[in-house]
């Protein structure tokens, strides 16, 4: 048999495609193991919010971590993000009827269904998604976690449920904020540029019950998965400083990957479920 | 007290390969190898922080290599563990690191808590130092905080892994003359790992060497100077030519 495989001058003939299955079964095996090991944190995360034991105020100190500290990040960027989207939409609509009446209404349906929910996930994402990572991580990398393990304590019930709890809540709620700064800073422009009264621009008339279900709905779903997300790339984390930053990356382009997808398929559902049916 | 049969663990490579260990009730043991040699991963396969590959891990007559995390949870209630770099909490002072195993375990009053805490840092001789923060404590003090919280919940079982590391001798045998005072009072089953071969041997009664993912010798501290095997010959001697 070895006669068969080796040739007596260098590597072996039928190495490489060998070498080859088995990376890819590796990688297979891998990528199972993850999506386990993802489903479990999920499922822990659930449970221990709900019948789990927290450390006293650690819930309030997580809100303020994630609400307070995010708040002048998501307003900045869904005020100017507002005001660019008016001046656009304003500047299309001149060139083409002139009739800027409806522009407020739509802008404001669109916001409420789609772009503040998603956008103000995709900057909590980004600043806390790689807090709770880089958090979690340097505390795999210096056995903090271990240590949490051997005084009986569940890592997911005592890091990831309380961070859980707070950035479901505070992505509601900066998303409602980050909605009425999108929209004043919006109506703040047609009105400055286009000179579109706010009176007008502030109107609320096409914004349907299914379209604050969907916003809402959306806000509550990337609150949740942002630090499931973020805590399974803590809880992987191997290795020194380079595996905390390797995890910190990974917690911003999951999260806000897990964002984007997720809009896609509520989008979806919101579609068939709510719209169709007239709401 | 503790039998490990067959264990085997893998990543990338072997780590343990087979090993074999039976420790008894109350014996002071301790465990020393080159580096990478799998010492720090034995004492986490014991305290179930580590599943093996394959093998049995027995502790107090309880199989624990087939438990979830939650029966887990139970068994590490016997265990006091000090870490290799001490896993202090960064979050917590000094005073509610020690407390944390006693506050986790429940059924104990917070100024027994208090108390028991204040008692166990004089015993380390940090008296005062509750309200301090682990960063603002030096190396030795680290390594003391650490056991204090490792021994507050006397568990019956008890793992210092790398216990002196990166500490001067003189606080290193400030260190073991802690551990042996602390032993006197709680005579715990002790697996005690260093790389300072000579003071861990001031400590324990049992001594073992592990090579490769295998124990290479296991037996009383006194006869380990009189060991053929030239891989434990070349070791505690620290010798330059041989196997190693």
């Amino acid at each position: 048999m070895s006669d068969m495989t080796y040739t007596s001058g260098g590597e072996p003939p039928l190495r490489f495609p060998k070498t080859v299955l088995f990376k890819v079964g590796g990688a297979t095996f891998g990528m199972v193991d993850a999506l386990l090991e993802f489903l479990r944190v999920l499922r822990g995360t659930i449970r221990f919010s709900i019948w789990g034991k927290r450390p006293k105020g650690e819930v309030l100190n997580q809100m303020y971590q994630v609400g307070n500290r995010s708040l002048l990040f998501v307003c900045v960027t869904l005020g100017c993000l507002g005001m660019v989207l008016v001046y656009q939409i304003l500047l299309q609509v001149n060139r083409i009827t002139g009739d800027t009446s409806q522009v407020g209404a739509e802008f404001i349906k669109g916001m409420v269904h789609a772009f503040v929910p998603s956008l103000t996930a995709m900057m909590i994402a980004t600043r806390v998604g790689a807090g709770i990572a880089a958090e979690i991580g340097s505390m795999m990398v210096t056995e903090q976690v271990d240590a949490l393990r051997m005084c009986g304590v569940e890592p997911i019930e005592y890091l990831i449920a309380p961070r859980f709890i707070a950035t479901l809540t505070m992505t509601v709620i900066l998303t409602v904020i980050a909605l009425a700064v999108a929209v004043g800073a919006g109506s703040l422009m047609a009105w400055g540029s286009f000179g579109v009264n706010p009176a007008v621009f502030l109107s609320f008339d096409k914004v349907t019950p299914g379209d604050m279900i969907t916003g809402i709905t959306k806000a509550v779903v990337f609150g949740a998965a942002i630090p499931v997300v973020s805590g399974y790339c803590g809880l992987t984390t191997r290795g020194g400083s380079e595996g905390v930053g390797s995890a910190t990356t990974r917690a911003v382009i999951n999260s806000s990957l897990a964002v984007i997808v997720l809009d896609f398929i509520l989008s979806a559902l919101a579609y068939f479920f709510l719209q169709s049916k007239g709401l | 007290m503790i039998r490990l049969k067959g264990v085997h663990k893998r990543w990338d490579r072997p780590v343990l390969d087979g090993l074999d260990l039976h420790l008894e009730r109350g014996v002071v043991w301790g465990l020393i190898g080159p580096a990478a040699s799998g010492k720090s991963v034995l004492l986490k396969t014991v305290c179930g922080l580590e599943k093996p590959t394959s093998g049995e891990v027995w502790v107090d007559g309880q199989e624990i290599s087939g438990m979830d995390e939650r029966e887990m949870m139970k068994v590490r209630r016997k265990f006091g563990m000090l870490f290799q770099n001490n896993a202090l909490f960064d979050f917590m002072d000094v005073g509610q690191n020690v407390a944390f195993p006693l506050v986790r375990a429940g059924g104990v009053d917070p100024e027994e808590i208090e108390e028991r805490v204040a008692s166990r840092l004089k015993a380390v001789g940090l008296s005062g130092s509750e309200r301090k923060m682990p960063n603002e404590l030096s190396g030795g003090m680290r390594k003391r905080v650490g056991i204090a919280r490792a021994t507050i919940a006397s568990p019956p079982i008890v793992v210092y892994d790398e216990p002196t590391a990166g500490l001067d001798p003189v606080t290193t045998s400030k260190i073991y003359d802690l551990l042996r005072a602390i032993q006197d009072q709680s005579h715990a089953t002790v697996m005690a790992v260093s790389s300072d071969i000579n003071a861990l041997r001031t400590f324990v009664g049992r001594i073992a060497m592990i090579y490769q993912g295998r124990i290479i010798y296991d037996g009383l501290e006194s006869e380990l100077d009189g060991c053929q095997d030239p891989v434990v010959h070349q070791f505690i001697r620290g010798e330059l030519e041989g196997p190693l």
